[in-house]
């Protein structure tokens, strides 16, 4: 144990406040083995695993298992990450959300997704989001950033990331050429990226 | 059934959002790695994304912790790349090129490995590998894509500057015993013969002389294929 406490306190830290390394840290060291920082990192990241994953998937059980394949792949993928390339909460909550609608995707080939595709209330999700978009700053810009898209540009962001619908499951909810509905994500994207700033 | 045609750059926002099927998200990875201005605009897609994922937080049962730790206490990590590796894969393109590819390899070659011998289906992956990857990465390449009946999917990569198309189904049910899938390139003289589809119904038909081409088609014929359509097309995708 003394080697994993050495490696967390060579972290940076201002001196008159606890360490509290960012989920980047604690993914560098993750990648080297340190299960202590992987400890961490689960306290730093599990609730936004968690709650991408039970809002694409729904099911409690199933999200529970989804929840736990992710957590594992972040361990046994750490040394894959490349810093360069984005940060770690990106690249965690990207596959986090890839896992999710694999989950829901596997599920619905084997019902009839076209039927359940036509029972949706397209409207739903996004007042779901902003009810519980409530809280913390960031969730706030959120919902800020999101009031700032056309509707139809806000329905194929949310409606393809929250519910994990391909952009033709969209169209089809929408009523609108797929092409139509590319450019829609594309342009909705850009704009949330513009209103939070984001760098890549 | 509906169709549309794109260029890959207008996807990055349909991939950074995972909106995109298996087949058209390898095609476009494809095409990224050799696209920097795409690689650039989906890292940032990609992480204004993931802000829309943290907004939605909520809290795991606390068991699943314990779980999870003891879980990765068993588990041996994926070694890290190498030096060695990077380079290999730079020679190839770029990231994430390889696995994008080895994935519409993957889609394409699946039923035919094990119809093969290991060998033969090897030497075929990595032809058909740089074939496709070549091709994917053609700047001018456009993916047009539709659904048929029972979810089926087929889509079309078109280059005007190659004179060529490649043409993808996933999911198609399996054809009655004595007949086979065949695809039609449709120009104002009418249907020509492109091939019929091998039966394990994914693998992947390359197509030349394409510049007329208006349509491509998928019919039910006889065993073999014929000259001409014998049935109604049971999927159509209109390429402009």
């Amino acid at each position: 144990m003394p080697k994993r406490e050495r490696s967390l306190q060579s972290i940076p830290r201002d001196d008159d406040r606890p360490a509290e390394p960012t989920a980047d840290d604690l993914l560098a060291l993750v990648a080297r083995g340190d299960e202590t920082a992987f400890e961490r990192l689960y306290d730093v990241v599990s609730s936004s695993v968690f709650g991408l994953i039970r809002r694409v998937v729904r099911d409690q059980a199933q999200s529970e298992e989804v929840f736990q394949e992710v957590m594992l792949e972040v361990w046994r993928t750490a040394t894959r990450f490349d810093p360069g390339k984005g940060s770690a909460n990106t690249w965690i909550l990207t596959l986090t959300h890839r896992r999710a609608v694999d989950r829901v995707r596997s599920a619905q080939a084997a019902t009839h997704r076209e039927d359940h595709v036509a029972r949706l209330d397209p409207a739903r999700p996004f007042d779901e989001v902003s009810e519980q978009v409530d809280g913390r700053i960031e969730q706030r810009q959120v919902r800020r950033c999101l009031s700032f898209l056309t509707d139809l540009q806000r329905e194929s962001v949310v409606l393809a990331y929250y519910q994990g619908y391909s952009y033709p499951e969209v169209a089809s909810l929408l009523g609108l050429p797929l092409g139509t509905v590319k450019t829609r994500m594309r342009d909705g994207l850009i704009r949330l990226r513009d209103c939070m700033g984001v760098t890549g | 059934m509906r169709s549309t045609s794109a260029d890959l750059h207008t996807l990055t926002g349909a991939y950074a959002v995972n909106g995109l099927s298996d087949t058209e998200r390898a095609m476009f990875e494809v095409h990224l790695a050799r696209c920097d201005s795409c690689a650039v605009e989906v890292a940032e897609l990609t992480a204004t994304a993931a802000r829309l994922g943290a907004a939605v937080e909520f809290a795991p049962p606390p068991h699943l912790r314990a779980r999870v730790l003891a879980a990765a206490a068993k588990t041996r990590q994926l070694p890290p790349r190498t030096a060695r590796l990077s380079r290999a894969r730079n020679l190839r393109g770029a990231g994430g090129l390889l696995a994008a590819a080895c994935l519409v390899v993957a889609v394409v070659l699946t039923v035919e490995v094990k119809s093969t011998q290991d060998s033969d289906a090897l030497a075929q992956i990595s032809s058909e590998y740089s074939r496709f990857s070549n091709f994917l990465s053609t700047p001018d390449v456009k993916l047009v894509s539709a659904t048929g009946p029972d979810g089926a999917t087929g889509t079309a990569v078109v280059s005007a500057s190659r004179d060529e198309l490649l043409f993808l189904s996933r999911d198609l049910p399996a054809p009655p015993s004595d007949r086979v899938y065949q695809l039609w390139l449709i120009d104002d003289h009418g249907p020509r013969p492109a091939g019929v589809l091998p039966a394990s119904g994914s693998a992947p038909l390359m197509a030349s002389g394409v510049a007329d081409v208006r349509k491509v088609a998928i019919t039910v014929e006889p065993t073999g294929g014929s000259a001409t359509p014998t049935t109604a097309p049971m999927m159509v995708i209109a390429l402009a």
